[in-house]
């Protein structure tokens, strides 16, 4: 890993570039030429109507559906990386899914790890001797000093699951297992983390802890997100750059209070969506 | 079985780790016992004592008196024994590598129509006389791989032409139909080859009556390697076991480990079959037995299911032997009974939500 | 389930030939009674499942299902009234020029029809009842024949003539047999406490022995052999370590042998272990590829001569070279 010149040019040069990028499913293009680029730091905001192309934008970036136009990552094509690689710089946190099989909650979180481990033979060989108290900061740990045992600690305690290590993936609560998964997603250490709809039917109680934990997690220099949102609040509160997405197209993107703009939103979505808000929002007035 | 300890170092050291020393010398005990129950019981009754003096003599390479005990423990009863046991593991890894990676509890060798190849495949080879010079059922033995892997080839060809993600419904699909269509390949090749459709008919049923020295050599060959394989990707099965987007996100290379898993197991399956015939639902009772003890983590359950397979079969084997000694039941009929009630069990809880 | 589906075509095949071919547990065949009457020509007969079945005349077209009736229908010299056979009919030679029509579990009923025979012989196993409706009431009668022992095997071949015309032809044939038979029997003294093992599936797919109530086991009891068998019924898979402990004296294999690789008495011989059983030592293993001894057909009587020479010769062989030691 080039890591003197991603320091070195961390402030002007992007993390990730995506310049003309398109899918299409058969005779249907689902994404149209799209453009955009994220600089360490940054969180953006996914936004749009459903079926607008926020899902396949996201599969498209961690190449899950074959797309056409460049996808750089500090300036390397990205499709030129092994699965590996690619998973050590961008970390990607699905939508909540269902589980059947009872791994515990320990065993999920270290798959995490899978992107930063040796291999067999280093695992046979190695015995977890690097317990080093390692910068965090990063994807400078050399694969040979970074602690499993420590990484999954830390996620664990992150995300507020270190008493639940033990306990079986089925016996939990749908946030419970959002935030396993997001423990999982931070063990693997990534530079970009990519989340599609991370809070979507979480009570509004894990909805705030996960938002909280990701404000958290981008403190730490060297990190940016990118989330899909369908909740416009949130997009506001925690983003600071965004695309709105219509059509496979990105109606709108930059700053992110200028793309939810009264009329980007009324082009998008038909109708006064900011109107609409406040008069939700009103109803809590005293 | 190794009892949940307190603590969180212990709890993630655990979660990759493998079993330590000592498990392993505990299943490999119950592996030896019920092997040597199996050595030392069969339709003729030869004193264990005897079997002991026999066993030793041959593990020390001492000359061996020459009596009909001695052609019944280590000509016939030992080789058929091992070549039962190895089976069983094989069959039970590949079964556990299978249900691991297409993420369905039911799948084992026959759902990517892997073992209906291999079937095809030796039964051509007795239809139509293909035998290599030399080699003892050679021609069986070959054209069992090449067909599985043929199989493998064709049934991904379809399902990655049908949908480029090869989604695990759509590769259990193309399987199943991909199956009934070699069965009818295979009814045609009877058809025409009618003056040995006797053998075939046989052979299908699964027999290792006749396995020797040389098929032990065989499967313990391809076990060690597809199984070393396996073990080897126990993490990204692990990963699979949870979703297949799961494994991509975490960083395994989708496409390239699910070919290497799947050609390891018909690897191992092609040759089970052609050394034993078909012997159904091996793949899928041991492994879903074995893992009741061992839970889901495939660095635990691989090499687990690589013993329970062995115990499982050889124990069939057993009973196969013995319900109405001196006849003979074919394994399969013993391996089905005990699968097919299992497999209604899983499909049961499974519609229930509850695997 | 394709290995079900297969388990299921093999165990169907293996317990249809089984129940083909062995007798004993269903009792005895029943006795068919033949009556052919002079007077108009019709013929009466009951077959062996107990039907009567009344034809105006001897019948001159006939279709045989069943590999056995084919060659009883040539043996009583009525070859020429075959217009149809069963595919698995192969003996004599000539039978190859029949038409075939599909047997067993696929029968083709349109094709039999189509043939427009007089009568259809078929053994009971094979058949439906709704399949043996449908054939009379195109105007062909079924006759079942379906010989348990060799006492069955008479009563077939003269069931058969009696259908035909050939009367005095069968009655002929069945003499012959019994003639060759009860010399035969003589030879039994001799072979007193001489054991027989008869191989009907060889090692490489699970042996199967012939057991009681099979033709080979009631022709080693009329030469005087005991078939080590003898406590299975039928066909049966049994175990190699058993042979190796009953240690029979003679060993007849009926595998075919397809011109490559070691025969099926070599095979026998190069078995790991086997090389302790008295058979294997003195190479008294004999090969009867061509269903002599395994369907009930006049050749049964052959067949037994062939093992009789067999054996008379090995012990011969064996007298020879004990003289010289001693």
């Amino acid at each position: 890993m080039n890591q003197s010149a991603g320091n070195t040019f961390s402030n002007n040069s992007p993390m990730l570039e995506v310049r003309g990028l398109s899918v299409s499913y058969g005779e249907k293009q689902a994404l149209k030429a799209l453009d955009f680029s994220i600089q360490e730091g940054e969180w953006w905001i996914l936004a749009g109507p459903n079926g607008s192309g926020k899902t396949t934008l996201v599969n498209a970036v961690t190449r899950g559906v074959p797309s056409t136009g460049t996808i750089r990552w500090r300036g390397k094509n990205l499709r030129n990386m092994n699965s590996r690689e690619m998973a050590g710089h961008i970390g990607v946190l699905a939508q909540n899914r269902s589980v059947d099989v009872s791994f515990s909650v320990g065993e999920v979180v270290q798959m995490g790890c899978y992107a930063h481990s040796t291999g067999w033979f280093g695992k046979l060989f190695r015995n977890d001797r690097g317990n080093k108290e390692s910068s965090r900061q990063g994807r400078s740990i050399p694969a040979s000093c970074f602690s499993e045992e420590r990484a999954v600690e830390d996620a664990l305690k992150a995300v507020g699951l270190s008493e639940m290590a033990d306990r079986s993936i089925l016996e939990l609560s749908g946030g419970e297992l959002q935030r396993v998964f997001l423990a999982q997603v931070f063990a693997q250490d990534p530079e970009l983390l990519i989340l599609d709809e991370p809070a979507n039917h979480l009570d509004l109680v894990y909805q705030k802890q996960i938002f909280e934990l990701l404000a958290e997690w981008i403190r730490t220099p060297g990190r940016a997100i990118l989330t899909v949102v369908h909740d416009l609040s949130l997009a506001l509160a925690f983003g600071q750059k965004g695309i709105l997405m219509s059509e496979g197209k990105a109606a709108a993107s930059g700053d992110v209070r200028e793309v939810l703009s009264r009329d980007h939103l009324q082009a998008v979505y038909g109708m006064d969506v900011h109107s609409w808000m406040r008069k939700m929002l009103g109803q809590w007035d005293e | 079985m190794p009892v949940k300890e307190k603590g969180n170092e212990n709890s993630i050291r655990k979660a990759r780790r493998t079993y330590g020393l000592f498990v392993y010398l505990f299943f490999a005990g119950i592996t030896l016992l019920t092997f040597l129950l199996c050595v030392s019981t069969g339709s003729v009754p030869v004193p264990a004592g005897e079997t002991a003096r026999m066993l030793l003599r041959a593990v020390l390479r001492q000359d061996q008196p020459q009596t009909a005990f001695t052609s019944i423990i280590l000509s016939s009863r030992l080789p058929r024994v091992l070549c039962v046991a190895l089976t069983g593991a094989a069959l039970s890894v590949s079964g556990t590598a299978m249900q691991g990676l297409l993420k369905n509890p039911l799948a084992d060798g026959s759902t990517l129509g892997v073992s209906s190849g291999a079937s095809l495949g030796a039964a051509a080879a007795i239809a139509f006389d293909i035998t290599l010079p030399s080699l003892p059922f050679a021609g069986t033995f070959v054209l069992a791989v090449v067909f599985a892997f043929l199989s493998l080839l064709i049934t991904l060809a379809i399902a990655w032409k049908m949908d480029h993600s090869l989604s695990t419904n759509t590769i259990i699909l193309v399987g199943v139909v991909y199956a009934m269509l070699v069965n009818s390949i295979l009814s045609l090749v009877v058809t025409f080859a009618s003056d040995k459709v006797k053998n075939i008919t046989f052979w299908t049923m699964g027999s290792l009556a006749g396995a020797g020295y040389s098929g032990a050599l065989v499967l313990s060959v391809s076990l060690a390697a597809g199984g070393i394989i396996l073990f080897r990707f126990a993490g990204e099965l692990n990963a699979f076991a949870i979703g297949e987007d799961n494994a991509r996100n975490i960083g395994v290379d989708v496409r390239r480990v699910r070919w290497i898993i799947l050609a390891a197991v018909s690897l191992m399956t092609g040759i089970c079959v052609a050394v034993g015939g078909s012997i159904a639902f091996v793949g899928l009772a041991a492994p879903h037995i074995v893992r009741r003890i061992t839970g889901p983590n495939h660095y635990r359950l691989l090499p687990a299911a690589a013993f329970g397979g062995a115990v499982f079969l050889m124990l069939c084997d057993l009973a196969a032997r013995m319900i109405l000694n001196p006849v003979q039941l074919p394994i399969g009929v013993v391996t089905s009974m005990v699968g097919s009630v299992l497999f209604i069990g899983i499909f049961y809880r499974g519609r229930k939500g509850q695997v | 389930m394709k290995n079900r589906k297969m388990r299921a075509i093999a165990m169907m095949t293996g317990v249809f030939a089984a129940a083909v071919m062995m007798a004993g547990f269903s009792g005895r065949a029943l006795a068919a009674e033949t009556e052919a009457k002079e007077s108009g020509a019709a013929v009466t007969v009951t077959d062996m499942k107990g039907r009567e079945i009344t034809l105006e005349e001897p019948a001159t077209r006939v279709v045989a299902l069943s590999a056995a009736d084919c060659e009883i229908l040539y043996a009583v010299g009525a070859g020429d009234l075959l217009v149809g056979r069963g595919e698995y009919c192969d003996y004599p030679a000539e039978v190859w020029d029949v038409p075939s029509v599909q047997s067993g579990m696929g029968t083709n009923i349109e094709q039999i029809i189509a043939l427009e025979p007089q009568v259809l012989l078929m053994s009971s196993m094979a058949q439906t009842t709704e399949q043996v409706t449908q054939l009379e009431e195109a105007g062909v009668h079924v006759v079942v024949s379906d010989a348990q022992d060799i006492e069955g095997v008479y009563t077939s071949v003269r069931m058969i003539g009696a259908l035909l015309g050939k009367d005095a032809e069968a009655e002929a044939v069945v003499a012959e047999m019994q003639e060759k038979l009860a010399a035969l029997a003589e030879a039994a003294p001799e072979n007193e406490g001489k054991t027989i093992y008869f191989e009907v599936s060889p090692l490489e797919y699970g042996l199967w022995a012939a057991g009681n109530g099979t033709f080979m086991n009631e022709v080693a009891e009329l030469l005087g052999l005991t078939n080590i068998f003898a406590d299975v019924d039928g066909w049966a898979q049994v175990s190699e370590e058993e042979v190796i402990a009953r240690n029979p004296d003679y060993i007849v294999t009926i595998s075919m042998y397809f011109g490559e690789g070691p025969t099926p008495e070599e095979e026998i011989m190069g078995r790991a272990g086997w090389d302790v059983i008295t058979a294997v030592q003195t190479q008294g293993i004999l090969n009867l590829p061509n269903n002599e001894l395994s369907r009930p057909v006049p050749r049964l009587a052959d067949g037994a001569k062939m093992l009789e020479d067999f054996i008379s010769g090995a012990a011969e062989e064996e007298e020879a070279e004990e003289k010289p030691a001693a």
